[in-house]
């Protein structure tokens, strides 16, 4: 199967219910974290609301997580072009950096109580930790589709049918990911 | 050029005995027909335990000033010296109210008649994705579990309602039910929330990915229609419950203040929590809360609007206006939670623009609620079980509609709010009608799930002796409500002007012992019916819809090949060869189309 035929291939009903059951499962997902920003915005009116310093590394761990979706986008242009070995390589990169985000995080979180804020210190830090765990327990989700991903494009070198669907799905899940710590960090940074 | 086609798809199973052994097929089942009577019984189970809560509740109230000496026996933390401890009344209705609403009718009338039928009327061999069904039917299961063994914990079962508002829910101290029982009850919603979220879905997918050639949209039965609204209503209502569960569960064990407001003092101590708003769990909790309500009403009606056929042998009056209705429901029903929360001291205007959504929301309410009159209009009505429950859901869904008029307007609410007038309005609406609709659906479709019918006599018995008492307690309760009886009150005897109610509540409790001793009727009939009732034929009610077109009980792999569909789901009252009716299988050369 050449390259072009791969883009264009007509996905199975099995990869259209993947799809659809994906893009459900993010609106509930987007729905819970709607809840946790309308909860942040009435519960930031209190009179105790002092915002914290947030960790510096945060910016390092947005940088690592915007590589790793460059590196899923790099993933799928190669492997359209029937270039396996270089798309299997960028998605295992990706990987690797989606586990290094976590561990970027986990470093924050612990920054943030050698600095004496914990969970409970007021409710801007409350807000940190709950929504960054979180984000967190769902890049854990993400991360397990990014290693299916992964099979299926070493794989694709023998069997290339349907890899072009199976790495929508991962693309999908881990650039909603990406674009949600955007909001994330934004919320608790900048309101 | 044009792409390649894709690979012809292997041939569909052929429709055959299950094979694999006894845990596969019954236990750990991935048929959907399997997890959807597992879900069934799982529910009814539920449902006794509800029903006894509700009998310990009616005992109280119906006679306040007696003892129990047997109960103290059986209950020795609810019950001291045959006295009903006012801690444990909490208890008992806060468990009341969450098994009938979260563990029997959204486990019975949604996961387990929307796993059962669904697939077959849409003509599919299974779910979209049948391992993620049984996983949320034993993630429903572990739910039902934690939450009955929360009885079992020091403290007891959760007593802060089934709305769980703080600060009484969040502070161990409030009340004995409070500490690991209120832990418990969220853990146990968080997982049917996981379990309810994985049904949805898979049954949305379902409809959307795999209808049988030929059934359109707006040819599915309106029980589909019900099903993938409510679905829908649940994927996106249910997570803000999950994030102020989490939230809830962090403010009892992680010292956070989300919902617990300064100065609070409890058991004489002040609380050292600053500046929550406990108003906040109100709002993401009805933000949930009053799309459930729809979440568990629609599929109850869609079901009757397609049971109502087989018995009128006409078809249903103003399908696609019905399907309209469902869609504006489901919409609207995302934007009136605040007409839970009037008395919170809420802004006039937002209390002005949520009596304005309540009232838009019931023109699509009222013009489905006429449909299923006109569904009715001339016809020659077959009375069997399953329509006379069909009948006693349109009676409690134009009775407890009516009450919702008042209780959605701002102005009545402030009077009415917390009265037992909201007691007997709700227990009509998701009570009564997804009560009655599910006792219709299992008597419809038994026979199809099992191959055996249940006995009619006691099936008729069984319905005037549920239907009669629960108009009784709850119509009458809408009085009390009036008087000023407020709900959740562990007894009346300490207020003057409650006195004279004494009587109604006498009667309410008598008649509740009615209706509780009237379901052993529908219990032996069903146990009995299992083992010895009369073998059913494939279509005993001579409906339309592709369930009907299988032997009963419907093979393993359903269709095997994916049946055609030639109409839609309410071809009666035409010449066909079969009779007044045509299967939405039968080629429109046999009998005409008419929709």
């Amino acid at each position: 199967m050449n390259a072009r035929a791969l883009l264009v291939e007509t996905p199975t009903v099995r990869d259209d219910q993947l799809k659809l059951g994906l893009w459900m499962f993010l609106a509930t997902v987007t729905m819970l974290f709607a809840a946790f920003t309308s909860a942040y915005v009435v519960r930031r009116s209190g009179s105790d609301w002092h915002p914290v310093a947030l960790p510096s590394i945060l910016w390092i761990n947005s940088g690592v997580l915007g590589v790793s979706s460059i590196a899923v986008e790099f993933a799928h242009a190669r492997g359209a072009r029937g270039r396996w070995k270089a798309s299997a390589i960028a998605i295992l990169t990706a990987l690797v950096l989606g586990v290094a985000f976590l561990g970027g995080q986990l470093l924050a979180w612990r920054q943030m109580a050698a600095a004496g804020v914990y969970l409970p210190t007021n409710p801007h830090s409350a807000f940190f930790f709950m929504m960054t765990g979180a984000h967190a327990v769902h890049v854990v989700a993400a991360l397990v589709v990014l290693a299916w991903g992964a099979v299926v494009t070493v794989r694709a070198a023998r069997e290339p049918r349907g890899w072009a669907a199976r790495m929508g799905l991962c693309r999908t899940f881990w650039h909603y990911l990406g674009a949600m710590w955007v909001f994330l960090f934004a919320l608790v940074s900048l309101y | 050029m044009e792409p390649p086609r894709p690979p012809a798809p292997p041939p569909p199973p052929a429709p055959h005995h299950d094979t694999r052994g006894f845990v596969r097929r019954y236990i750990f089942s991935t048929d959907h027909k399997v997890i959807g009577i597992q879900y069934i019984v799982t529910g009814l189970l539920m449902a006794i335990v509800g029903a006894a809560l509700a009998s310990l509740i009616r005992l109280q109230l119906g006679f306040p000033d007696q003892q129990w000496p047997l109960l103290s026996k059986l209950l020795p933390a609810g019950y001291q010296g045959g006295v009903m401890l006012p801690e444990f009344y909490l208890a008992v209705v806060t468990m009341h109210g969450t098994i009938m609403v979260f563990f029997f009718i959204s486990y019975v009338l949604v996961s387990g008649f929307g796993n059962y039928l669904v697939p077959l009327q849409v003509g599919a061999n299974d779910m979209a994705f049948p391992f993620l069904n049984m996983l949320s039917y034993w993630i429903a299961f572990l739910s039902a579990a934690v939450l009955i063994f929360s009885f079992f914990v020091t403290g007891g079962a959760a007593a802060a309602g089934w709305t769980a508002y703080p600060p009484l829910s969040a502070l161990a101290a409030a009340v004995p039910g409070s500490q690991m029982g209120q832990t418990l009850w969220l853990l146990s919603m968080a997982l049917f929330i996981a379990s309810f979220t994985m049904s949805g879905l898979n049954i949305v997918a379902t409809v959307l990915s795999v209808r049988a050639p030929g059934l359109s949209m707006m040819r599915l039965p309106l029980t589909v229609w019900s099903y993938f609204v409510s679905s829908i209503l649940g994927l996106l209502a249910f997570p803000p419950l999950t994030a102020a569960a989490v939230m809830l569960l962090l403010d009892r064990h992680f010292g956070t203040s989300f919902f617990l407001p300064s100065g609070l003092i409890v058991a004489n101590k002040l609380v050292p929590a600053t500046g929550g708003s406990p108003l906040l769990w109100q709002h993401l909790f009805w933000f949930l809360g009053h799309p459930e309500v729809y979440v568990l009403q629609l599929p109850a009606l869609g079901i009757a609007c397609d049971i109502m056929p087989a018995f009128t042998r006409k078809p249903v009056f103003g399908y696609r206006a019905s399907v309209y209705c469902l869609m504006a429901v489901g919409c609207l029903s995302m934007i009136v939670w605040g007409h839970h929360m009037f008395v919170s001291g809420m802004s006039p205007f937002s209390g002005e623009y949520f009596s304005l959504a309540t009232m838009t929301i019931t023109v699509p309410m009222t013009i489905f609620g006429v449909n299923m009159l006109a569904s009715l209009w001339g016809a020659k009505l077959d009375l069997k079980s399953p329509m006379l429950f069909v009948c006693g859901v349109i009676a409690l869904f134009g009775s407890g509609g009516l009450g919702g008029l008042f209780l959605g307007n701002a102005t009545a609410d402030m009077q009415l709010h917390d009265t037992y007038f909201v007691v007997g309005h709700f227990h009509m609406m998701i009570g009564g009608v997804t009560l009655l609709s599910t006792f219709a659906a299992i008597y419809f479709w038994f026979p199809k799930m099992f191959g055996r019918s249940m006995n009619e006599t006691l099936a008729k018995a069984h319905f005037w002796l549920t239907f009669a008492p629960f108009f009784t307690i709850f119509f009458m309760q809408h009085f009390l409500g009036l008087q000023g009886a407020p709900r959740r009150y562990y007894a009346f005897t300490a207020y003057d002007y409650l006195r004279h109610t004494r009587g109604q509540n006498l009667v309410i409790s008598l008649a509740a012992f009615l209706l509780v001793s009237s379901q052993f009727l529908f219990l032996i009939n069903f146990v009995w019916s299992l083992v010895k009732g009369k073998v059913a034929a494939s279509n005993p009610w001579r409906a339309t819809t592709l369930e009907w077109t299988l032997p009963s009980p419907p093979p393993h792999g359903n269709f095997g090949t994916a049946p055609v569909v030639e109409r839609w789901a309410y071809e009666y009252g035409v010449p066909a060869p079969e009779g007044d009716f045509a299967t939405q299988t039968v080629p429109s050369a046999a009998v005409p189309v008419t929709a």
